[in-house]
């Protein structure tokens, strides 16, 4: 018994020991632009809507749902959202970064609306994602929300009406 | 010795599940705006630090030393990255506390990097903050100048920080 537990208390040290000394060393890759291996990612990608789930839990979007709602919302996109998220209709870019910001309009929302409303307001940790929450009221953070759940499927009036206006 | 292994495997697998069930679960926390424990972020940023040394180049600013080097990245500094790492005579940037980690304010915080360590993570970014790699939209020679004018951001020769202020818009 006495062995049982030294190994175990052996082994769970040894395995603290070697990450931290990896990383204090300096040896973990932090280049932006080079990759993550693909297992890291998906895992990492996991855990995140793990998380994103467990906290949005028990929210509700109080709006209606309307077109004023999500020409409100585009506008905020197209302002705020825009230049790391892309703009509906435009191609996709391929850049490499980690982690890559979605782009929303090619890829559709990986959340659904409380989760997406959560991340708004509070941003991603270890992401280039910001927490919006002292930019924008809950109101006009649902509004976002609504627009970035409906960017590829918009009604005909509402695509028209954020079209850029031509002089 | 026998014990001793399969205290030691038991340990292995033990692991292995609290880890996979912390992540699964959603036990990870993601919000940007609450933050790590000062150990936690202590130790991540000493280690981010120790990891640029370890790869960027060891070498002088090719750039000759002079007032345009620093006028010129200065200006760029002013476009791109201002937003983030805050203006030279201006409050720190709210918006580059917005995300964690938050972005360094050089202009009153100032950096620990030399010219090389910060052109390196200029070009290349740094994996799992927002800071986005730049190599696709600057040459090496602008990345250069950035990195002079940042090295010495908190402090600057006046007639440096007298050119590159924007034109007062009306």
């Amino acid at each position: 018994m006495k062995n049982f537990v030294l190994g175990f208390l052996a082994t769970v040290l040894l395995i603290l020991i070697v990450p931290l000394t990896y990383l204090r060393l300096g040896a973990a890759e932090v280049r932006g632009d080079v990759r993550a291996p693909s297992w890291e990612s998906r895992l990492m990608r996991f855990a995140r809507h793990a998380s994103v789930t467990r906290s949005a839990q028990g929210i509700q979007n109080p709006l209606p749902h309307s077109d004023e709602q999500l020409i409100a919302g585009a506008k905020m996109y197209l302002d705020g959202c825009a230049g790391c998220h892309g703009r509906p209709g435009r191609p996709a870019r391929n850049r490499i970064a980690y982690a890559p910001p979605p782009e929303f309009a090619h890829v559709g929302s990986p959340y659904r609306e409380p989760e997406l409303f959560w991340v708004v307001k509070h941003g991603i940790r270890r992401t280039g994602m910001s927490a919006y929450a002292s930019f924008y009221s809950d109101q006009q953070v649902w509004q976002l929300v609504e627009f970035v759940q409906h960017m590829n499927n918009l009604p005909p009036a509402v695509f028209d009406a954020i079209q850029p206006k031509r002089p | 010795m026998k014990k001793f292994i399969t205290g030691s495997s038991c340990a292995i697998v033990f692991l292995a599940i609290a880890l996979a069930a912390y992540l699964v679960l959603g036990f990870m926390d993601v919000a940007a705006d609450r933050r790590p424990s000062a150990l936690e972020a202590g130790f991540m940023t000493a280690s981010l630090e120790a990891s640029v040394r370890r790869r960027a180049p060891q070498m002088q600013n090719p750039l000759a030393n002079s007032d345009d080097t620093l006028i010129a990245g200065g200006k760029l500094y002013l476009n791109d990255c201002v937003g983030c790492h805050g203006g030279p005579g201006q409050p720190p940037s709210h918006f580059g506390a917005t995300f964690y980690p938050p972005a360094p304010q050089f202009p009153s915080a100032g950096t620990q990097f030399s010219e090389a360590q910060i052109f390196w993570v200029a070009k290349n970014g740094i994996r799992m903050t927002g800071m986005y790699p730049q190599g696709a939209s600057y040459s090496d020679s602008q990345l250069w100048s950035l990195a002079a004018f940042i090295s010495r951001a908190r402090n600057l020769p006046p007639a440096v920080v007298k050119s590159i202020q924007p034109p007062l818009s009306k």
